[in-house]
């Protein structure tokens, strides 16, 4: 019924005709449960007037509630596609949960964009109740102290804060008090084409160091005519997060983007020897700057390449080779990764009940059973423990050996550096830095001192910020 | 020699047509690409070398699309920001340039060199105070909130302000003595000899208005009171691999209006030159 209504109404938007549109606007504005199942918010708000404007409600939250009635909780969310209906899912499974709270989901573009939005609203007092931010930004928040400190909440549930994933959960606290919970995250793996590998008649596991992966391309890049077609390795840009991605491989050699104290270090030996690795890396055309790598992973122009854990679920859905997934190789001082992704944030300033009703759909969303039903629908980590542990996740790791890989190599991961995550736009300088190395093949001794000059200009007013917030 | 000539010119007028295709081919390549991608497999879309036809079209892209996000209401609210906001630029323009032109009155350039200046003036800068007012007018999530921070006039007056002064002055003064008043002339003579003009004005600010993406994305938190574009963001992966079928498919259904938009106005364009050449 509801597929043979959107088909024609699809029909309609076709002929172009706006005024058809508009009939099939009207249409699919009608109050049909059915019609909306993965969109909650639109089906949730039966005060949703549909052509006039000017029966919109108030922007702000509700704040009085009668006894009784549900508790309004307006929830920020920053994903789209795949990762969005999953995100959708998960607010309609609390709603469904419970009766004395309703989470009403809405979408604020990337993670740049609702961090945006979200300064403005605070600007203008119409912050939502509940937000994911990302790694990058939830600091900046923190800072201006707009974030609700998270520990009696925590224990007035009597949720033990020491089953979430350790190095998860201490990204988002400070001085002991938590203000960020780990709910989507993520850690760099080293995915590759196991036919190629094949092919190459090498074993089926990822290069246990970069030495050896440098040793492997030579069975790795193919030419044809002069032109290379394939590729054993592609780097991304600085709007796919280079920066987050070159990180891991700068421990790896022994450096540091920056100390904790936001002491800046990239411009440091270390740091630009594993600049150089990558300069050489294109220079010697086994990898390629590309404008999206999984793409050109998926049909085969790179062989290789480092990216997220959220992307395993579409990379294997879409590529027609089995794909592998392995640690990050090591470098000359050892192992070395990072953590990623986003989580979840109350704003401080709302209503006792509203801050209550917010954390329970948080705490809902990061418990084991939810975190299980997320990492499975998405690839993002179960950010407890109990839930890695749980037989569940363990058949399904059976099943599913790449999701493991992430989970297995969790534990080595190490805190991310200050400057990439908490200086302001950070992530985007390293980010273009990287690209001038990797895309022009500038010289990274250069580049990286240039870059240091700019983290630490824009890393002056955030120490001071820092030293009115914690003493 | 005749015939050498005639020769010639065919040749002409051959190479003519060669490079008329030749920029067809090139400007509609990537329309192409867009709307048969709205009919591929991801992996289709994925292989390389490129597929050109889809070898089994997947029309349930446009079904995906459609059921993902409400569309329909998209489409509606889409409509109504467009048309509201230009048809208030379009009277605003219509009445400050006539005015400008053809009132008398003190201090006219001031007031055109103020609505010039405020052409210099980026969306960024006046994004947040645009903010600031609706969100304490309560205008969050409404069509007023959508519409009227939008409907800034500035190029508008600009645009019209040149036209009307190219204007037969003789005409004008004909329809005054024949007793036409203020609003008569802009009915009955400017607007008329203005309809180029009017409609190249309508397609850019119809186009830009449809395809707006921040300021919509600003004003609006609720599901229900977005626009097109970000229905189309919405099928976008912040990570991993996009799911391009759906996102093209999308892309198509945004598309469709604007196209319309411009294979109408193309003709009342080509009409309009005809008819003021006759009568200027």
């Amino acid at each position: 019924m509801t597929r043979s209504l959107t088909r024609r109404q699809l029909v309609l938007a076709l002929g172009g005709l706006s005024g058809m549109a508009l009939l099939a606007a009207c249409g699919q504005s009608e109050p049909t449960p059915t019609a909306a199942p993965a969109t909650g918010s639109s089906a949730a708000s039966p005060t949703a007037a549909p052509v006039s404007g000017s029966t919109a409600s108030p922007t702000a939250p509700a704040v009085v509630q009668n006894p009784g009635s549900k508790v309004k909780v307006v929830y920020w969310g920053s994903f789209s596609g795949n990762l969005g209906e999953a995100e959708q899912g998960m607010v309609k499974r609390f709603n469904e949960s419970q009766n004395d709270v309703e989470v009403e989901y809405q979408y604020q573009g990337n993670y740049e964009e609702t961090a945006q939005k979200l300064t403005q609203a605070l600007a203008a007092g119409t912050t939502p109740d509940i937000v994911l931010l990302s790694d990058v930004w939830w600091f900046k928040f923190y800072l201006n102290d707009v974030l609700l400190p998270l520990n009696e909440l925590f224990a007035t549930h009597q949720i033990d804060t020491s089953d979430y994933v350790d190095p998860l959960i201490e990204e988002g606290t400070r001085k002991g008090v938590i203000y960020w919970v780990p709910f989507a995250r993520s850690t760099p793996l080293f995915y590759y084409n196991k036919q190629v590998w094949q092919e190459a008649g090498l074993p089926d596991r990822g290069p246990a160091t970069w030495d050896e992966f440098v040793e492997w391309t030579a069975k790795l890049v193919k030419k044809e005519s002069g032109n290379t077609t394939r590729y054993s390795f592609a780097h991304p840009g600085a709007a796919s997060y280079i920066a987050w991605l070159f990180q891991p491989v700068v421990w790896q050699w022994g450096g540091r983007y920056s100390d904790p104290d936001f002491t800046i270090r990239i411009h440091e030996e270390p740091a630009v020897e594993a600049g150089r690795f990558y300069l050489s890396s294109v220079r010697d055309g086994w990898a390629v700057s590309s404008k999206d790598i999984v793409a050109d992973f998926v049909n085969g122009a790179a062989a290789a390449m480092m990216a997220s854990t959220a992307s395993l679920r579409g990379i294997t859905n879409s590529a027609s080779f089995p794909v592998g997934t392995a640690f990050l190789p090591e470098g000359p001082n050892g192992f070395g990764c990072c953590t990623g992704g986003a989580g979840l944030a109350i704003l401080k300033n709302k209503p006792k009940e509203v801050q209550e009703a917010a954390f329970r759909y948080l705490a809902f969303a990061t418990s084991p059973e939810n975190t299980m039903w997320w990492s499975q629908n998405t690839g993002y980590m179960p950010v407890r423990k109990s839930a890695i542990a749980s037989q569940e996740m363990q058949q399904f790791y059976q099943q599913n050996p790449n999701f493991k890989t992430a989970v297995d190599q969790l534990p080595k991961t190490r805190q991310q550096d200050a400057a990439r995550v908490w200086i302001p736009n950070g992530d985007q300088i390293i980010g273009k830095g990287l690209e001038r190395v990797t895309v022009q093949q500038e010289d990274p001794a250069a580049v990286f001192a240039e870059v240091a000059r700019t983290l630490e200009r824009e890393a002056r007013p955030v120490v001071e910020q820092l030293e009115r917030r914690e003493g | 020699m005749t015939r050498r000539r005639g020769w010639r010119r065919a040749l002409a007028r051959l190479g003519l047509a060669a490079l008329v295709w030749l920029v067809v081919v090139v400007m509609a390549l990537p329309l192409y690409w867009v709307a048969t991608g709205a009919l591929k497999t991801n992996r289709e879309i994925y292989t390389f070398p490129p597929v050109w036809i889809p070898r089994d079209p997947q029309w349930s892209n446009f079904v995906a699309a459609w059921e993902a996000v409400p569309f329909g209401r998209f489409f509606l609210n889409s409509i109504v920001t467009t048309l509201g906001a230009v048809t208030i630029e379009l009277v605003f323009a219509l009445f400050s340039a006539y005015a400008l032109v053809f009132v008398k009155a003190r201090g006219k350039g001031i007031v055109f060199a103020v609505t010039v200046a405020a052409l210099l003036v980026p969306q960024t800068v006046t994004l947040l105070p645009n903010y600031l007012t609706i969100a304490r007018l309560g205008w969050i999530d409404t069509y007023q909130g959508l519409i009227v921070p939008v409907a800034a006039v500035a190029f508008g007056v600009f645009l019209f302000r040149q036209h009307f002064l190219t204007l037969p002055r003789d005409l004008l003064d004909a329809a005054r003595l024949d007793g036409c008043g203020h609003l008569g002339l802009l009915r009955h003579v400017v607007v008329p000899l203005s309809r180029p003009v009017i409609v190249t004005f309508l397609v850019i600010y119809l186009v830009s208005h449809w395809n707006d993406f921040l300021w919509p994305l600003v004003a609006t938190n609720r599901l229900e009171w977005r626009t097109v574009p970000i229905g189309v963001a919405y099928l976008y992966q912040v990570e991993g691999v996009q799911n391009w079928g759906p996102i093209l498919a999308g892309t198509v259904m945004a598309l469709a209006p604007m196209l319309l938009v411009y294979v109408v106005a193309q003709r009342w364009i080509v009409k309009g030159i005809g008819g003021g050449a006759l009568k200027g």
